[in-house]
């Protein structure tokens, strides 16, 4: 069984939304972390300014004076430590906060005038920021000032926001998951609903669907719907077909078993009851088996079925010499079942073929939509009695002798199925007409 | 002649068998489409009847294998009254002719012996050569208007002939059309009934003997 269209949804939303998600605290986390190493080079930079304004120079000998601003300096294991170091003596001064820790401060080969930042990776992860500069006057004119931050603060902050983005992130998630589960539960209601129905139809609860679909189903239900009824017509008409078969066979059947005992056989009787019991077989099974109008499906290219069967007559006939005028519209199209129409036209045309003396002629015409199918020959045509027994609806007409009436009763019988019309006249050539007429 | 017959309802194989039989046919029966297959592939027919319904290879299948392979002998299928599908396939796969069952031997006959003659050339049911004739419905052969008293046999014999004039026929290919297979084919009853026959017929003089070979019908004989 294929995955159901709730997980699918689910599937690929929840996919998406993860995705996103990720991506989207990836870049925060990103642009978080660059912004607190900003923060801390801008923290350092301060304390270097301010290392600057406080030193002093007593004859080219500089130093820094007692008084720091930044009491952080003075304060050991603070984590923020500075120092003041010349080219040729090193460090001339360090803060007091370092001097109980291991601080190693970088003494970049920088030009003069520029900062060097960068992330140390000790023992204890700090951050470093040099500054040289020429301090003329000075024993060695070119200093560096050097402050180091430790790390720890800035990552805890940087902790702490991940933290709270996880959380939301998690809060949004579950919210969107049991909103997608709730949407997904109403948007498929009607198709649960849907296959509620149909199972009732089957378990034979309920006869039709109750309708009130949503558009998108609409269709879906119409031609479920024209299905069943599809259905119900030919289980009713197979059962129809069945009784009156049933019923015809009856009386012939009674004859026969009669026929035994009598002592001579009366031949002509036995005959005709056969000819009966063949022809109420070939009618009712022909209504039975007719599919009728398809209500799904591809439509049947009348001019095409038409000119097979003609082809397959024309063999059949061959000894006949009958010439054969067709005239068909090019692809006329009618929706319903191939063997229908074949045996709509096979019956038509064998008619013809059988009774024709000499010429047939069969047309196909193409109507806005639907067909009409005229067949006509030059034989003794349709007495005016027949034609009045074939198209009289109520006509029991499997009563009808074998031969052009069976046929034709075959051929009114699938043509009413298919709501389509019959007309039985004159042929100008002298034979009989029969024209069909089906809806699209 | 000798016809294939495949139907797998045994009643009717059965009854199609003997009828075929009591008209002067020689019948081989098949029972589904495979022994029907070889039969046509192994023997030379003057004509076949196949059910389109059968067991293992479909009757549509077989006379589509049968035409591939080069067997041109007539078919008629028998197909269900109601069901033009069958027909119109049967015949676009190169059958001949059809046959709605349930249908009367008399009609089956009167299209198999049609369908013989129209392969053989023959517009009519009466085979007419000069002035002898012979009419496949009555089973009559007149000569110069007079009937000639024939035995079944030598029937058969003259029929298969003007079947097919021009062209030289073996005996064994006699005694294959117009006999069951249980015939001995060593006798020279052929040559006795041919004998008898030309007697028959005189003065016409159309079976001519080829020395080694066999029989020929020589067709439009100036008299």
């Amino acid at each position: 069984m294929k995955q159901s269209i709730r997980n699918r949804l689910l599937g690929t939303t929840t996919g998406v939304l993860v995705i996103f998600l990720t991506l989207t605290g990836w870049v925060l986390d990103q642009s978080f972390q660059a912004s607190v190493v900003t923060g801390a080079e801008e923290q350092l930079r301060l304390v270097i300014y301010s290392l600057m304004g406080g030193v002093e120079d007593e004859d080219g000998r500089l130093k820094v004076g007692e008084d720091l601003s930044e009491p952080r300096l003075s304060q050991p294991e603070s984590g923020l430590y500075a120092q003041l170091s010349d080219d040729i003596n090193g460090p001339i001064w360090t803060s007091p906060s370092a001097v109980t820790s291991d601080v190693s401060f970088i003494v970049p080969v920088a030009e003069p005038g520029a900062f060097t930042f960068a992330a140390v990776a000790s023992e204890v992860p700090r951050f470093a920021l040099s500054y040289a500069v020429i301090w003329e006057g000075a024993e060695v004119e070119r200093v560096t000032f050097s402050a180091v931050t430790d790390q720890a603060p800035f990552s805890a902050s940087i902790s702490q926001f991940r933290r709270s983005l996880g959380l939301g992130f998690v809060l949004a998630m579950a919210v969107f998951v049991v909103a997608q589960v709730l949407a997904l539960r109403w948007g498929l209601r009607p198709l649960r609903v849907m296959a509620d129905e149909v199972e009732a139809l089957e378990s034979g609860q309920a006869d039709r669907l109750q309708g009130g679909y949503p558009r998108e189903l609409q269709g879906l239900a119409n031609n479920l719907e024209r299905f069943i009824d599809h259905e119900q017509r030919s289980r009713t008409r197979y059962r129809h077909a069945l009784e009156d078969l049933a019923h015809s066979l009856k009386t012939p059947l009674a004859v026969f078993r009669n026929a035994l005992i009598d002592k001579q056989l009366n031949r002509p009787l036995l005959s005709e009851q056969l000819d009966r019991m063949e022809s109420t077989v070939t009618h009712q099974l022909s209504k039975a088996s007719a599919r009728g109008p398809v209500v799904v499906g591809k439509a049947v290219d009348v001019t095409r079925q038409v000119e097979r069967l003609l082809r397959a007559l024309e063999t059949a006939y061959v000894d006949k010499d009958i010439s054969v005028e067709m005239r068909g519209d090019e692809a006329v199209l009618v929706r319903g079942d191939e063997s229908d129409f074949l045996e709509v036209f096979g019956n038509l045309a064998e008619n013809a073929f059988k009774y024709g003396v000499s010429q047939v002629r069969v047309g196909v015409q193409g109507g806005a939509p639907g067909a009409r199918v005229t067949s006509e020959d030059d034989g003794p045509g349709i007495p005016t009695s027949l034609r009045a027994e074939v198209l009289d609806r109520g006509k029991r007409l499997d009563e009808l002798k074998p031969g052009q009436g069976i046929g034709l009763a075959v051929v009114a019988e699938l043509v009413s199925l298919y709501s389509g019309t019959l007309e039985i006249a004159e042929s100008e050539l002298g034979g009989a007409f029969i024209g069909v007429n089906l809806p699209g | 002649m000798r016809i294939l017959v495949i139907e797998d309802e045994q009643l009717l194989r059965g009854q199609l068998t003997d009828h075929l039989k009591d008209n002067g046919f020689a019948v081989d029966a098949a029972q589904d489409g495979e022994e029907g297959l070889y039969f046509g592939r192994e023997y030379d027919y003057d004509a076949a009847i196949v059910d389109l319904g059968l067991p293992k290879i479909d009757g549509i299948e077989v006379i589509n294998r049968l035409r591939n392979e080069g067997r041109t002998f007539p078919i008629i299928v028998l197909t269900a009254r109601g069901h033009w599908q069958d027909k119109v396939e049967g015949l676009e796969a190169g059958a001949d002719d059809y046959v709605a069952k349930p249908f009367q031997m008399e009609e089956l006959f009167a299209r198999l012996n049609a369908l013989i003659r129209r392969t053989a050339g023959y517009a009519s049911p009466v085979l007419s050569q000069g002035d002898l004739r012979l009419d496949t419905a009555k089973k009559e052969v007149r000569v110069e208007g007079q009937a000639v008293d024939l035995t079944a046999y030598e029937y058969k014999v003259l029929e298969y002939l003007m079947l097919n004039p021009d062209r030289v026929v073996s005996k064994i290919e006699l005694t294959d059309h117009l006999y069951d297979q249980d015939f001995d084919r060593d006798s020279n009853v052929i040559e006795v009934f041919v004998g008898r026959l030309r007697k028959k017929i005189s003065p016409m003089d159309m079976i001519r003997t080829v020395r080694g070979q066999g029989y020929r019908f020589v067709a439009d004989v100036p008299v």
